[in-house]
């Protein structure tokens, strides 16, 4: 956690919406059988937009939310679910509690994407108060950046009954005196990091990272001649861009076994 | 109208399956980072390359544990960790299915021992990470491989060695040199 130095009693704390006895009451039953269709408004309390269009196409044909009669009203009023994107920040903190009180109860709350969760990344910006559950009481998290439709239909799934949560909490204690093996043992240690380093500058974070490791798997493979793993490597690639990031490791391959 | 009706069903179902189906992600997708508690060696290349700061490391009170910990409610899925990671410890997979109703079951942590300063007795590193930086300096062979045992200090008793060590051999070079 990154905490904040300033001293929490100093700070304004918002006071989350507590749940009346009753009502805590009703929305469970809602929650155990839900034997209707779901209205679903949709509150942007201060996101970028993108959590909104995976929205939009999770109702598009191909995923077809409807089918399970969610649909998504354009009032509060009509809502069973209200689905809140986006970073809680200061000045949508009022418009979110009004669209929550307008719906009628029994209502559901969803957090949609990293920064309804928890505040994804804009968690430390001084005009955002985290997810939505510093306001709200919320009933599902849907973690995403943003979550892909089916990510989407997963979490109405859960939050309907239909499918179980499949991530639980976990703590793990690592025994004392548990070894790492050292990847790619058979190449040195140097010669990886130059390939590493090389594969990086020519075709960038993470997908460099994957080409290399295909370029050192194969080379792996036959241990009695590297450049012919090299060299069928090569031959066999259809694409040219990633043809050429192999030829240049090579190259560099045949470089460090001249110098050693 | 018969045609029409003989069209569509030519045509097909475009919607998908899921969640009545298991639905196949594309190679590529970038879904849940799973961290393998074996191969990690708690370095925290993840937790300062993790932009929105879904990875964090922290030392424990007592200081015997360092303590990895990931929140999946922050993560952005953007893969930088397993592109820092030089243990293949952290990997996308294509898993996307992360909802859940209490907010607890987002957080995933795993501790690690940590190592002490053979000098001045602080904990500086995880005691794994002081391990596989001693075998990958003795693979390497040559000077490093000579400094090895230096990795059982912390930055300041090495610096302080370091230091001391420049300080020795300045010293033996002004003596020569006034005796020459």
């Amino acid at each position: 956690m990154i905490e904040n130095d300033f001293p929490a009693r100093l700070q304004w704390q918002p006071d989350p919406v507590q749940l009346d006895a009753s009502v805590a009451e009703a929305k469970k039953r809602l929650l155990e059988s839900i034997k209707r269709s779901v209205y679903v408004y949709r509150v942007d309390c201060g996101g970028c937009n993108g959590c909104e269009i995976e929205i939009f196409s999770t109702i598009t044909a191909v995923f077809d939310a409807e089918r399970f009669g969610i649909k998504v009203v354009p009032s509060p009023r009509h809502a069973d679910v209200l689905l809140y994107t986006g970073a809680m920040t200061r000045a949508m903190r009022e418009p979110a509690l009004r669209a929550y009180h307008a719906a009628p109860d029994p209502k559901i709350v969803m957090s949609y994407g990293a920064c309804g969760c928890t505040g994804g990344i804009f968690h430390d910006n001084y005009c955002v108060w985290g997810g939505t559950d510093p306001i709200l009481p919320v009933d599902v998290y849907v973690p995403g950046c943003p979550p892909s439709p089916p990510a989407t239909i997963y979490g109405f799934a859960v939050t309907l009954g239909l499918l179980d949560q499949k991530l639980h909490a976990s703590h793990h204690v690592a025994p004392a005196g548990e070894q790492a093996p050292v990847a790619f043992p058979l190449i040195p240690y140097k010669v990886r990091t130059a390939f590493e380093r090389e594969a990086r500058l020519m075709s960038g974070y993470y997908y460099g990272k994957q080409i290399v490791d295909e370029f050192m798997m194969a080379l792996m493979k036959d241990r009695s001649d590297a450049l012919a793993a090299a060299d069928r490597l090569i031959e066999g690639e259809a694409d040219l861009r990633k043809k050429a990031v192999y030829m240049d490791l090579k190259a560099l391959l045949l470089s460090k076994v001249v110098q050693e | 109208m018969f045609e029409l009706f003989k069209e569509i069903r030519k045509a097909g179902d475009a919607t998908i399956g899921y969640p009545f189906q298991p639905l196949e992600m594309p190679a590529g997708f970038r879904g849940k980072p799973e961290h393998k508690e074996r191969l990690c060696i708690a370095c925290g290349a993840c937790a300062i390359a993790c932009p929105a700061n879904a990875i964090t490391m922290d030392l424990d009170d007592e200081q015997e544990y360092i303590t990895w910990d990931i929140s999946y409610g922050r993560c952005i899925f953007c893969g930088r960790c397993q592109e820092v990671c030089p243990l293949y410890a952290i990997v996308l997979t294509t898993e996307f299915e992360l909802a859940v109703r209490d907010k607890a079951d987002l957080r995933e942590s795993c501790a690690y021992p940590v190592a002490r300063c053979s000098c001045c007795g602080k904990p500086y590193a995880a005691a794994k990470e002081v391990d596989y930086a001693r075998r990958v300096l003795e693979s390497v062979g040559g000077p490093a491989a000579a400094d090895a045992d230096a990795v059982s200090l912390c930055l300041a008793c090495r610096r302080r060695d370091d230091a001391l060590a420049f300080q020795r051999q300045a010293r033996v070079a002004s003596e020569e040199g006034g005796a020459r």
